[in-house]
């Protein structure tokens, strides 16, 4: 049938230069690169000064919750802004791993492996969800997630015997962690681990892959990405991270109770990732910080404003900013990143939930 | 023991109407905008506030405090559509919904800062119990609740199969473009659609107000969940399946509290039990019949 | 020697026959068009053989073994490589971006490997990206390595998309509509490049098309679909001259 006459393809004549050179074009010199990572030392350095003056208003403790709500949003982000899953309901898989931990250390278990168990049964507990996603999509699943989050939060966490009642369980510190700054240093340091690992995850062929099916499953599976493991692998980091990050707040408040994993906690953990930007780290830090943070600092009768402005910033960002505070910082994490500093009052592109907002750059 | 069976199923159902009423506002914004209504719950603390004020603290009559109350939640639903809905009309489906759960969030803050966390005790439309059958008492209010949940099921439905307006709010739900070209203008239907919602949200808290008591997230916490649920079920673009599935889920609600209750006489408490039947149902309708009981074929 | 065999492909949604008893088969080294009026079945086929839709009868054969119940993502290793209408490519990304999505199941560490940093990742990433910038220096795109997709002129995107298919070290390549947009020049460039491709790197192309002249002068064989249904199939010129081919056409502009 064919008659093609195919010339055996000449062996190919190794590449004298590589093109690899290609890549450095474009981006900073030795000296450019040092500022950046002096500016970062930087500001890292005057977070864990922050830590160890204790002042006022950001008192130590209260810097511990923020960083606490920074795990919560990152582990919210992979699905909200990676995966482009929504997800109401992400209270569960906080409270579960915040239960499991404070049953597990009560009950003698060392908190340095009770809080890997809590990744574990946070895991578990997105990786059910997980399941459910793969047959639905968009609200409904927005609907479902909610409904999942409800209905955990008001069976599971209402055993008795797993949830000590109203009074709730105990969740003491680890030794030698009991102290305000060095829970802190604690608590910043599994943050650390925990940004380095999206750092990797969005660097490497997972989080690539989670992206993809994101924007196209179709084309992604044509791309040899097995859709089905990897958006289960986005649920299973998920709630992995959520549940250590539950674990830490039961440890941080000494005491879990039910009552702390309503549906507005729900809300508030979309609020400060949206808010915070999606496809923004350093947007998310600061968001999650904010409402860690806020209701804390302010007098008992001003608590509600907190929620108040939480919203009107959500409702803010959904209509006008949709990059969130990401979107505004911009300019400075563009140029920590390598590129040129650039300052524009150019009007927002379209980045809704849907999209992954500002684009995280693989 | 049947007798105990029958109340809580009777119960369920009465309730069930309360249900139909936030699935009905669910069912009509969705289809006018095409989104699951977050706030169609909290619509309804708000009026019950607003209505809490006007008689206990203006001292106005229940029967002059009721429209106004309305009225006010018709003009939140207007300001809603306005400064939320119309922004986001071209946004993904996804983003309006968690506005709507932004919207209620700022619902339940300002009604925290204003209110604080006091409970407190709505009026009645009317007293007294009209009969009683087996436990359930058939207080007026309750039959109030009924007749009312009725009678604007049948109007809906009259509304949007028989009158213009109404063929117009389907037509722009399912057409837009189509006909905003033939000259049926989309926004004014818009807003009519979400003010007709808040209404409704606000009838559906101002009835049940009384039989509970009014605190801040009082609808969303115990409604939202059973209105989505009720709506998914009855068919999200059917009004009459609102209704129905409302009566469904109540009556479901009531089964599961009587069931929980021989439980725990019985093997020992199973927490939430009513509530894990009904995401349970909720599952198993999304999965085999995902349009509802009555709803169109997607 | 046969690479793809399709037998009897048939699907059916609903009501609606999509595809009926379709045989394709392309052999080794051919170029291959499937024509066929707006609606014909084209895409469709194409998503039944790489299993996006699971064909209600018939069998997909690839160099000798059934793959019709294979995953659609397990067939990317077996060496196809497939395009889209709409440019199948992560719009939001660079170029290089998707180079790297597209090299995914060429990754050699592990899923968790990748997160977890181990070296030999870190290692492979850079390969990863030579290659890219080898495949994108070979399609002429290089300049436009760090510009987002969605930004780039039509013409543009389409050819990314081939440079990312080609990034999946495909042997064999499924195009839909890869002319679609382009001028006649262009189009007659990308002829060039089909042919340089076949020869350089060994490629078996099935192209879906509708710009005859193209057809016409690559393709050593062409089938044509009509409402699910195979119409003829020959020579190029055979099947310009063929009076049913004529007649589902007329009408159409291509």
């Amino acid at each position: 049938m064919a008659t093609i006459e195919m010339t055996p393809v000449p062996a190919a004549a190794p590449d004298e230069r590589s093109l690899l050179p290609l890549l450095d074009e474009g981006k900073p010199s030795a000296r450019g690169w040092l500022a950046r990572r002096i500016v970062q030392a930087g500001v890292i350095g005057a977070g864990l000064a922050l830590i160890a003056v204790n002042p006022p208003v950001l008192q130590t403790d209260r810097v511990t919750k923020g960083l606490i709500f920074v795990i919560i949003g990152f582990s919210l982000h992979i699905l909200l802004g990676y995966a482009g899953q929504i997800s109401l309901g992400h209270q569960a898989f906080v409270g579960v791993g915040a239960f499991t931990s404070a049953l597990l250390v009560s009950k003698g278990l060392t908190f340095w492996v009770a809080i890997f168990v809590s990744g574990a049964t946070g895991a578990l507990t997105a990786l059910i969800l997980g399941f459910v996603a793969l047959r639905l999509k968009g609200l409904v699943l927005a609907l479902v997630t909610f409904a999942y989050g409800q209905v955990a939060v008001n069976s599971i966490f209402a055993i008795p015997q797993l949830t000590g009642g109203g009074a709730g369980v105990d969740a003491l510190r680890p030794a030698g962690f009991e102290g305000d700054k060095a829970w802190a240093y604690l608590v910043a340091g599994f943050l650390a681990l925990i940004w380095l690992l999206d750092w990797r995850l969005v660097k490497s062929k997972a989080g690539r892959a989670i992206m993809t099916i994101r924007e196209n499953e179709v084309a992604a599976a044509s791309f040899g990405i097995n859709v089905v493991g990897y958006k289960i692998l986005a649920f299973v980091l998920s709630g992995a991270i959520a549940g250590i990050g539950g674990a830490l707040f039961a440890h941080h408040t000494r005491q879990v109770a039910p009552n702390d994993f309503n549906f507005q906690l729900a809300l508030v953990f979309v609020l400060m990732v949206v808010v915070g930007g999606l496809g923004s780290r350093p947007g998310v830090f600061v968001g999650s910080m904010f409402f860690g943070i806020f209701p804390l600092a302010v007098p008992s009768d001003f608590v509600h404003y907190g929620e108040l402005i939480g919203a009107l910033l959500l409702l803010l960002t959904l209509t006008m900013f949709p990059g969130g505070i990401g979107q505004q910082l911009k300019p400075f994490t563009d140029w920590i990143a390598g590129h040129p500093f650039h300052f524009s009052l150019k009007p927002q592109r379209e980045s809704g939930i849907s999209s992954g907002g500002a684009g995280v750059r693989p | 023991m049947i007798s105990a069976l029958l109340s809580a199923i009777i119960l369920g159902l009465i309730q069930g109407a309360v249900i139909g009423l936030v699935a009905l506002g669910i069912v009509l914004v969705y289809k006018g905008s095409r989104v699951f209504n977050f706030a169609q719950a909290e619509l309804g603390t708000v009026a019950a506030f607003f209505l809490y004020f006007l008689i206990d603290v203006v001292n106005v009559n229940y029967f002059v405090a009721l429209p106004l109350a309305l009225i006010g939640i018709g003009i939140v639903g207007f300001l809603l559509e306005r400064l939320i809905v119309r922004p986001l009309f071209d946004a993904p489906r996804v983003t309006m919904l968690v506005a709507t759960a932004g919207v209620t969030l700022l619902f339940i803050a300002l009604e925290l800062i204003i209110g604080h966390t006091q409970t407190r005790i709505l009026a009645k439309a009317a007293d007294g119990t009209a009969f009683t059958i087996l436990t359930v008492s058939f207080t007026y209010q309750r039959m109030i609740v009924i007749a009312a949940v009725v009678g604007l099921a049948i109007a809906s439905a009259w509304f949007f199969n028989k009158t213009d307006l109404g063929l117009a709010v389907l037509a722009t739900s399912q057409e837009p473009v189509a006909t905003e070209l033939v000259g049926i203008g989309t926004r004014r239907i818009s807003s009519f659609v979400w003010v007709s919602a808040a209404v409704l949200g606000g009838i559906a808290g101002v009835l049940q107000g009384p039989d509970t008591l009014l605190y801040p997230g009082m609808m969303t916490r115990e409604f939202l969940l059973l209105g989505l649920t009720a709506a998914v079920l009855g068919g999200i673009t059917s009004l009459s399946g609102a209704f129905i599935g409302g009566l469904l889920i109540g009556g479901l609600n009531g089964l599961g509290s009587w069931a929980q209750g021989q439980f725990t006489a019985s093997i020992g408490a199973i927490p939430a039990f009513p509530e894990v039947l009904v995401f349970v149902v909720l599952l198993a309708v999304l999965s085999v019949r995902p349009q509802g009981l009555f709803g169109a074929e997607a | 020697m046969s690479v793809l065999e399709c037998n009897d492909l048939s699907i059916q949604f609903g009501g609606l026959k999509a595809l009926d008893a379709v045989d394709l088969s392309v052999n080794e080294w051919e170029i291959v068009g499937l024509i066929g009026p707006n609606g014909a079945g084209k895409t469709t086929f194409f998503n039944c053989v790489m299993n996006v839709y699971n064909p209600t009868r018939g069998s997909v054969v690839y160099r000798g073994e059934n793959i019709t119940a294979l995953p659609t993502h397990e067939r990317v290793p077996r060496g196809f490589g497939r395009t889209f209408q709409n440019v199948g490519l992560v719009k939001s990304l660079t170029v290089m971006d998707n180079m790297l999505i597209a090299q995914h199941s060429k990754v050699r560490y592990g899923a968790m490997a990748g997160i977890g940093g181990m070296p030999g990742s870190f290692r492979e990433e850079t390969a990863l990206r030579e290659n890219a910038l080898e495949i994108l220096s070979f399609m002429g795109l290089v300049e436009h390595r760090d510009a987002r997709v969605g930004s780039l002129p039509y013409g543009l995107q389409k050819l990314s998309e081939i440079a990312a298919v080609l990034g999946t070290d495909p042997e064999f390549l499924m195009l839909d509509e890869p002319t679609s947009g382009m001028s006649p020049e262009e189009a007659h460039e990308f002829g060039d490049l089909l042919l340089k491709l076949r020869t350089e790197l060994n490629l078996t192309v099935l192209m879906i098309e509708h710009h005859v002249p193209l057809v016409v002068r690559v393709c050593d064989h062409v089938y044509v679909l009509n409402f699910g249904r195979l119409l003829a199939e020959g020579k190029p010129h055979e099947i310009q001259r063929h009076p049913e081919v004529v007649a589902a056409y007329l009408g159409e502009e291509e």
